[in-house]
This record gives structure tokens, sequence and C-alpha cells, in this order.
């Protein structure tokens, strides 16, 4: 593999899981290269194994068979806090609901991970002020998340996600929870960030608007790769 | 504040009322402690109080080997050096010689066998609470070497009251011949304690000395320190001084060792009600840090997720047992004060009961002491600490996406 070719590769992933004592087998075999840069959407039913695929790849969750690297890395190989160290700086998260810590404020769950990483006070409060400024959430930096709409708790989550300038995004349906106008709105966004600082974006969704929008569509239907398309 | 403390502690407020019925289960469990130190404490004192006042003193010089044979002949050897030595001691408040042996005392009613005392009366009421104790009649009076005080017990056996004439029998030391004289009785005390209501009678020194064949010779001198605690110290260069070849000196611990060991024995009692409560307490705690756990194992799971170290996961459950523990600290400390200061003030009604040969002769002062609101709260707040590293152990252990997905 080459670790400057791809953000994101998987070899023969497969992931088993035990439901009431019986095996479950989430994903089969899944072979994957991402480049950076991309926008993609993973799509498919509901069970078909996109949450599961997102998991695996970010080491959020452990595979039962095959191997994962990201950005060259082999997840297999690192401890639990390297895998932590290596999330804090190279991925960020957007999660369909419930991203934000209620104890914090927009501002404070902003700043989050640049704490975990050690930036400094100053340097930290003028990223979150940028980010929150570009995100139209200025107004918003001292609103706990509980005050916030869906849609601005997930623009609060997307700030928090691009803060510290990772690598890869990863989405797990954000739009799910969404109006059908702010989940357009927060997409079109995603795909600006995507193009105007070039982070890779992979997002699973099963809202058609949503995959109209997308520049690689990856089909996953039982657990397995059934199509990959990209669009010019 | 580090980002860790600050989520722990603004957690805590997130269910305010969880927390606080876990707050008050560490509270009410430190103010029992708290009470129960200063119940102990007070009780100690007492007993101590009723043991050294009413006749022991908190320290006592004997001749060797009297203590524990009670022969009439071991006197204290040069017993003008002694007294001397006492005089220009700063440690010593009070001393009062004695003279003690072994009586038949008999009225024309009845008769029995006691422990004779022979004291001077005016430096001995610095010593005992006999002339305080006076029921009946009057005190030892300076003047009259023929009067004699003894227990409501004893009188009411010998049938006797004040102004009444009774016999005391003794061998005299060295030949052993008996020597047999009148007393009149002057007066009738009552302190509560058997020992000394039933089996004591006090007369002058100089008529007990005269009585026993031991001019200018005593048994005991019974001190009184400056420092009442100075009579429970064991290792002092104070008991050398005065355990000189014949002589032997020793504090109230030596002197009554079942009062000791049963304060010794209230100590370890005292140890496993705190390891039992504390127990129990530490069971709720960690039972409501759980929950707490199972109730944000999304947000457990996204923290885990944007990069946090599971040790730190733990940390903040740690964190947040701190805190309760604080929050339980504020209210126990609190809630122990007023009790300790209440009952302290008001008193509990223990007068006679008894207690490992010593008698509660007074209503029973909680007492306050610095070791309850320092010891005690850090104890509880190192023990729900450790509490916390189960919970926190497990959250360090949770695999992200497993936690999100069991949340939903």
């Amino acid at each position: 593999m080459n670790e400057h070719t791809f953000v994101i590769e998987t070899s023969g992933v497969t992931k088993e899981y035990h439901e009431n004592g019986a095996p479950v087998l989430a994903l089969r075999g899944v072979d994957l290269q991402v480049k950076p840069g991309e926008f993609t959407a993973i799509v498919g039913p509901s069970g078909s194994g996109k949450t599961t695929l997102l998991n695996l790849i970010s080491g959020l969750d452990t595979i039962t068979s095959g191997k994962v690297w990201l950005a060259g890395n082999l997840l297999s190989e690192m401890t639990g806090r390297e895998l932590s160290d290596f999330r804090r700086d190279q991925i960020g998260f957007i999660f369909q609901a419930h991203n934000l810590i209620p104890v914090l404020s927009v501002a404070e769950n902003v700043e989050y991970i640049m704490l975990l990483q050690g930036v400094a006070k100053p340097e930290r409060r003028a990223r979150v002020d940028e980010m929150l400024k570009r995100l139209g959430m200025s107004g918003y930096s001292h609103r706990m998340p509980s005050q916030l709409s869906g849609g601005q708790q997930q623009r609060a989550a997307i700030a928090r996600a691009m803060v510290s300038n990772p690598s890869l995004i990863l989405a797990d349906e954000p739009t799910a929870n969404l109006d059908s106008a702010t989940a357009i709105e927060l997409i079109e966004m995603m795909r600006e960030l995507n193009q105007s600082t070039g982070m890779t974006f992979i997002f699973s969704t099963h809202d058609q608007k949503i995959m109209d929008r997308a520049r690689r569509l990856l089909v996953l239907v039982d657990g397995q790769i059934e199509k990959d398309e990209v669009r010019s | 504040m580090s980002i860790y403390t600050k989520l722990a502690w603004r957690n805590i407020f997130r269910n305010k009322r969880r927390s606080l019925i876990a707050g008050s289960a560490i509270g009410l469990g430190l103010a029992a402690m708290m009470f129960a130190d200063a119940l102990i404490k007070g009780m100690e004192a007492s007993l101590l109080e009723s043991a050294t006042s009413s006749f022991m003193g908190e320290a006592q010089i004997h001749g060797e080997g009297f203590r524990e044979s009670f022969e009439v002949d071991r006197t204290i050897a040069d017993i003008d050096r002694v007294e001397a030595l006492l005089a220009g001691d700063s440690l010593i408040a009070h001393s009062a010689p004695r003279v003690l042996a072994l009586c038949m005392i008999s009225s024309p009613a009845n008769l029995s066998t006691i422990t004779m005392v022979g004291v001077d009366p005016e430096r001995e009421k610095f010593l005992t609470q006999v002339d305080d104790a006076i029921v009946d009649g009057s005190y030892l009076s300076p003047g009259n070497q023929a009067n004699l005080v003894m227990g409501q017990g004893l009188a009411d056996l010998l049938e006797v009251t004040p102004g009444e004439r009774i016999v005391l029998t003794v061998a005299q030391a060295e030949t052993g011949d008996l020597s047999q004289e009148l007393f009149r009785v002057s007066g009738i005390f009552r302190l509560g304690i058997e020992e000394l209501d039933r089996g004591m009678c006090f007369i002058h020194l100089d008529r007990a000395q005269s009585m026993l064949a031991l001019e200018g010779r005593v048994h005991q001198i019974a001190l009184k320190f400056t420092d009442s605690h100075f009579g429970g110290i064991t290792e002092s260069a104070f008991w050398n001084r005065y355990t000189t070849p014949g002589n032997e000196a020793a504090g109230w611990k030596a002197l009554l060792p079942q009062l000791a060991a049963a304060f010794a024995l209230i100590s370890v009692q005292m140890a496993i009600m705190g390891f039992i409560l504390f127990g129990i307490v530490g069971l709720g705690i960690a039972n409501t840090l759980f929950m707490s756990l199972y109730d944000r194992l999304f947000e457990f799971g996204v923290l885990r997720a944007v990069g946090t170290r599971p040790f730190a996961m733990g940390q903040i459950i740690v964190l947040e047992a701190g805190s309760l523990a604080i929050l339980g600290i504020i209210m126990g400390v609190l809630l122990g004060s007023v009790v300790i200061y209440i009952l302290g003030t008001t008193g509990i009604d223990y007068a006679g009961v008894e207690f490992a040969g010593a008698t509660i002769r007074d209503r029973l002062y909680p007492i306050a002491r610095i070791e309850q609101f320092t010891v005690y709260p850090v104890f509880v707040f190192v023990i729900t600490m450790i509490v916390g590293l189960y919970p926190g152990w497990y959250a360090a252990r949770l695999v992200p996406a497993e936690a999100m997905r069991n949340a939903l």
C-alpha cells in the first residue's frame, strides 16, 4: 500500500456481531480505497453495514478479520492510546445526533479537541471564533447544546470536527434528524468545505437528495459493496 | 481547572436529585462518623475523669510491689526525697500521700472486710471527690483524728449514721500484730462507684500510720498533673524519675489496664464501624456512578471518538466521584458540626452507666476535636475516589462504537 495514495484502505474487512447469542455478519470482506479530498457517500438500506464500516475505518470498533490502514497506519497495530491520539489529530466526527457534550457550551465543545492536543489558549480561541463564524454560529458560542436547534447542533458538530484540521471527516447520517431544507444546506456546506480545504469527507446516508450531491457513491448491501460509482 | 475537572464538576449538577441523594449518603455517613467519634471521646473523657478524679488520681507512686501484693510493709522508699522532688516538679499540680491496708470494720450491727485509707484531708481534696460526695454528715476535719468517713453502701451494711462509733482492726507492719481502734463516723459519701461506696473508708493519715506502725511512711502518693493528658502518656522521662529502687510510678493506663484496653477496643470498633459504614456508602456511590455512566454511554462514546484517551475517561469518572465527595463532605461537616455542637452543649444522660470498671457520673458531653473535621473528611474523600476507580476503569475500557450502539 502506498500511504500517500489513500487516506483509507481496507482489505477483506469482516465484522461479526453476536445478537442474542446468534452471530450476525455485518460486513463481509470489504475492500475499499479512498483518496485524499474525496467527497464520498456510503448508501444502503438500514442494517446494510454503513455505520459499522465507518466505525471500523476510524478505529471506533474492532474488526473480526481483515486490515484497515488509515493514512498509512495499520489500525490493528495501534494501542488504545495511540488510536485515541490518532483520531484526535486525524479524524473529525459528525454523528446523527447527540454530538455535543451537554455540559459544555458551543465554544467549549468546539475547543475540546484542541485542549486535548495542547493548543495554546489564544490560538484555540482564535480558531474557535473563526470556525464558528465560518459556519454562521458566531452568536451562539456561549449557548449550551440544549439551547440550539437540531441544525445548529449539527453545525457546531461540524465546527468541532474541522477545527483541528483533520485529514478526514467521517459523518454518520449527519442529516437524518434534520428537515429537508436544513439537510441540503448542511450537505452544501460540507461540500463547500471539502472543496475549499481539501479535507476528505465520508458520510453515510440514505437521503436521495444528499446522495445526488456526492462525487463518489458506495452502495452497501448486506455488508458488501455492491456498487462503487464515481461521478464527474 | 482542567477540562476533565470541569466536565466532572458540571456533570454532578446534571442530575441534581441523584447527586443530592448520593451526596447526602456520603454526608450522613461522615456526620455519623464525626458524631460517633465525638461521643466516644466524650465517653472516654467522662470515664477517665470518673476513674481518676474519684479516688485513683491520674498517676501514682508506690512502694515497689505494693500494687500487686498490697503488703503493709511495702512503703515508698526515701519518702522525703520523693516529696521534695514532687514539690519542685512543674508537671505536678497536686499530690496526696496515702496509707492503705485491708482491715475489718465492725459496728454493733455488722462487720465487713474493706480497704482502710489514711489520707491528709487537705491534700486529698485536690485528688478525690470524696469531700464533694458527702451526702450525710461532714468530711474529715483536720482537728479530730478519730473521725472516719465511709461510703453509703458500707454505712447501709453496718447500719451506721454520722455520729455513731465503729471499730477498725488491722495487722501491723513488720510484726503482723493486730491493732484495733475506735472511730466515730463523721460523714457518709456516695460516689456512685460500688468499689468505693461499699469497700473503703477514709481516716486521717497520722492515725492510719500509727495503727499500722508505719510512722512517717506511706504506701502511695496519688498525683494530679498540670496537664491531665500526661497521665496517659507512657513514654516519658517522668516515670523513670520516680521509678527508683524501691519505688515505682505508673499512670492511669498501667493502673487501670482494663480501661486502657477498653479504650483501645473502642478505637478498633470505631474503625470497623467506619469500614462497614463507608463500605455501604461506597457501594451506593459506585452504583450512582455506574447509573450516571450508563445514562451517558453515547456521550462517553463521543468523547472517546473525538480523541479522549482511555485513562482520561477513567479520570473523568474518578473526578466525578471526587466532586460527589466534596458535595457530601460539605453536607456532612455541616450536619456533624450542628449535631456535635447541640449535644455537646446539652449533653446526653448516661449518668450511672458503668463501663470497664469505671462509671459515668455526669451527663455525657460529645467532644469536638480537629480530627473529626480533617482526618475523617479526607478519609471520606479518599474512599470515594477509590470507589470511583472501578466505574472509572470500566469507562476507560469502553469500546466507543459499542458504547454508542448500546446507548441507542
